[in-house]
């Protein structure tokens, strides 16, 4: 029967022992941990970056829809490669364990929610609901890799806003970009409004709607120039578009005075690159 | 956000919402309870070692009066979340196992070990993914049971038991040399860790007191009365 109660210095270092692996075993498994959830958010930033470069790269695309395709499907080879970060995480947060480590998981899982948000952005013009994300975090047959926490699922969406507005500026230069200027606006907007019925729950959340109302503001000005501009112009946007991409090139593309295809050609080397890198 | 979505999101936070107030009506309840329990014990500084058992049996059903708690909270906390919660009767807890481990101290003079603490906490083995005590917590615990012993030392020495710091000095010291096993970080057991060695000291230095003044029965002084030189 075991022992309820030590008497002796032995005794008592002996159960010592095991509280010292206990916790070396805890501490190690946090480390693992914080180290796979920087490799996430490292990976999911690279993500991003390669949806803005895709969708503002200098193009004969003229279908924004076949772009966005495009953007879409490299990003989620990389998301592919997270998915398989959290999947190596399983082991370590099975079970009970998923809730002691939380907070070092998080700031992963929320840049990796981000870039998956803006990937289906670009895709379906929508916000990916929860369940989608639970869904991208289980494995082939349906089980979650660990449960996803409401409050990380939101502050990846609420940081969404700022690459959306990003996204939506750096487009004005391109054709159709006021359309998209104002699509953005709008859905930022109503992001703004869905999460301000949840703030009261979630302090982060408080942080960041603040942060997405400025990025609001900032595409709610270009809206509103873009929209003051064109009236002056009695013409239809497109041909306007039209306007301004043949003076540009006419002037000669770049700085250089080379031929803007040699240009296009040079990038897609760069990109080529990366890819061999990764 | 599509209106299917931010449905399910609401109900999931409503459901959050619903289980952190009934969490914390339990928690009110423990807290009481270990509060009522450290204010009872430290009737231990004014008790002589005569009277001490006395003390500890009107002690014990408040003690064993948190196994109602306990066994309330498992039933609330869903399958898999208790690192999720626990924070918030991480307190009331620790301040249980101090006074379940004090109160074995005061009996018999040994430690309670972690799984006797839960049986006398009323905590079950199959509750551990919703309900259990954690090395980290017990730790803490038996933390504050140092710091009560170190007073009692000097306090028991004014109530004229003599041996009691020297025993205290004893037990202290093995529990010490037990923490310094431990590869801690630098959090707040550490920090707690790190404020033993004081109680130490005061405990050390009462030893002291008592010993050259010849307060306790030693070998010698026996020898010397059967052997006068």
């Amino acid at each position: 029967m075991a022992t309820t109660s030590l008497a002796t210095r032995d005794d008592i270092v002996g159960v010592f022992d095991a509280f010292r692996d206990e916790l070396d075993d805890h501490n190690d498994r946090r480390e693992r941990l914080i180290k796979s959830s920087r490799d996430v958010t490292n990976l999911s930033k690279k993500v991003i970056f390669l949806l803005h470069r895709v969708m503002t790269e200098d193009t004969t695309e003229s279908s924004d829809t076949n772009l966005a395709s495009r953007a879409a499907a490299r990003a989620r080879e990389k998301l592919r490669d997270v998915q398989a970060l959290f999947a190596g995480m399983r082991e370590d947060v099975t079970g009970d364990r998923f809730w002691r480590y939380q907070k070092n998981v998080s700031p992963g899982l929320q840049e990796y929610i981000e870039a998956l948000s803006f990937t289906h952005y670009l895709e379906h013009r929508t916000l990916i609901s929860y369940e989608e994300v639970q869904e991208s975090l289980s494995d082939d047959d349906g089980i979650l890799y660990f449960p996803l926490p409401l409050e990380d699922y939101l502050l990846g969406l609420a940081d969404l806003t700022g690459e959306l507005m990003r996204y939506a500026i750096s487009s004005i230069s391109r054709k159709g970009g006021r359309s998209k200027a104002n699509e953005v606006c709008v859905f930022v907007r109503g992001c703004k409004a869905d999460f301000e019925g949840l703030t009261p729950h979630f302090k982060e959340l408080r942080k960041k709607q603040t942060v997405t109302s400025q990025s609001l503001t900032k595409i709610e000005d270009v809206a509103y120039a873009i929209t003051v501009r064109s009236s002056e112009y009695d013409v239809p946007p497109e041909i306007l578009d039209d306007i301004v991409a043949r003076t540009v090139s006419a002037h000669g593309g770049d700085r250089d005075g080379r031929p803007s295809g040699r240009r296009e050609s040079r990038r897609r080397d760069e990109d080529q690159d990366e890819e061999d890198e990764d | 956000m599509d209106p299917e979505n931010l449905e399910f999101i609401n109900q999931l936070l409503d459901k959050d919402v619903e289980l952190r107030e009934k969490i914390k009506e339990q928690v009110v309840e423990f807290d009481k309870k270990t509060r009522t329990l450290s204010g009872m014990l430290n009737k231990i500084h004014s008790t002589p070692s005569e009277q001490m058992a006395v003390l500890l049996d009107s002690v014990r059903p408040t003690l064993e009066g948190c196994r109602e708690t306990t066994a309330a909270l498992a039933v609330l906390i869903p399958a898999n979340q208790f690192w999720r919660w626990k924070d918030m009767w991480c307190n009331s807890l620790r301040s249980a196992v101090y006074a379940a481990t004090l109160m074995e101290y005061l009996k018999s003079g040994t430690l309670l070990t972690l799984p006797t603490v839960n049986e006398v906490l009323g905590i079950k083995d199959e509750w551990k993914d919703r309900f259990t005590l954690t090395a980290e917590d017990y730790l803490h615990g038996l933390i504050t049971l140092v710091n009560e012993l170190s007073r009692l030392a000097v306090n028991a020495v004014t109530l004229g038991d003599f041996e009691a710091p020297i025993k205290i000095s004893v037990f202290v010291k093995d529990l010490f040399a037990g923490f310094a096993m431990l590869n801690l970080k630098n959090d707040l057991l550490r920090r707690r860790y790190d404020s033993l060695k004081y109680d130490i000291k005061k405990i050390e230095e009462v030893v002291y007191d008592v010993s050259l003044r010849k307060l306790v029965p030693s070998i010698s002084s026996d020898k010397l009365q059967d052997n006068p030189i």
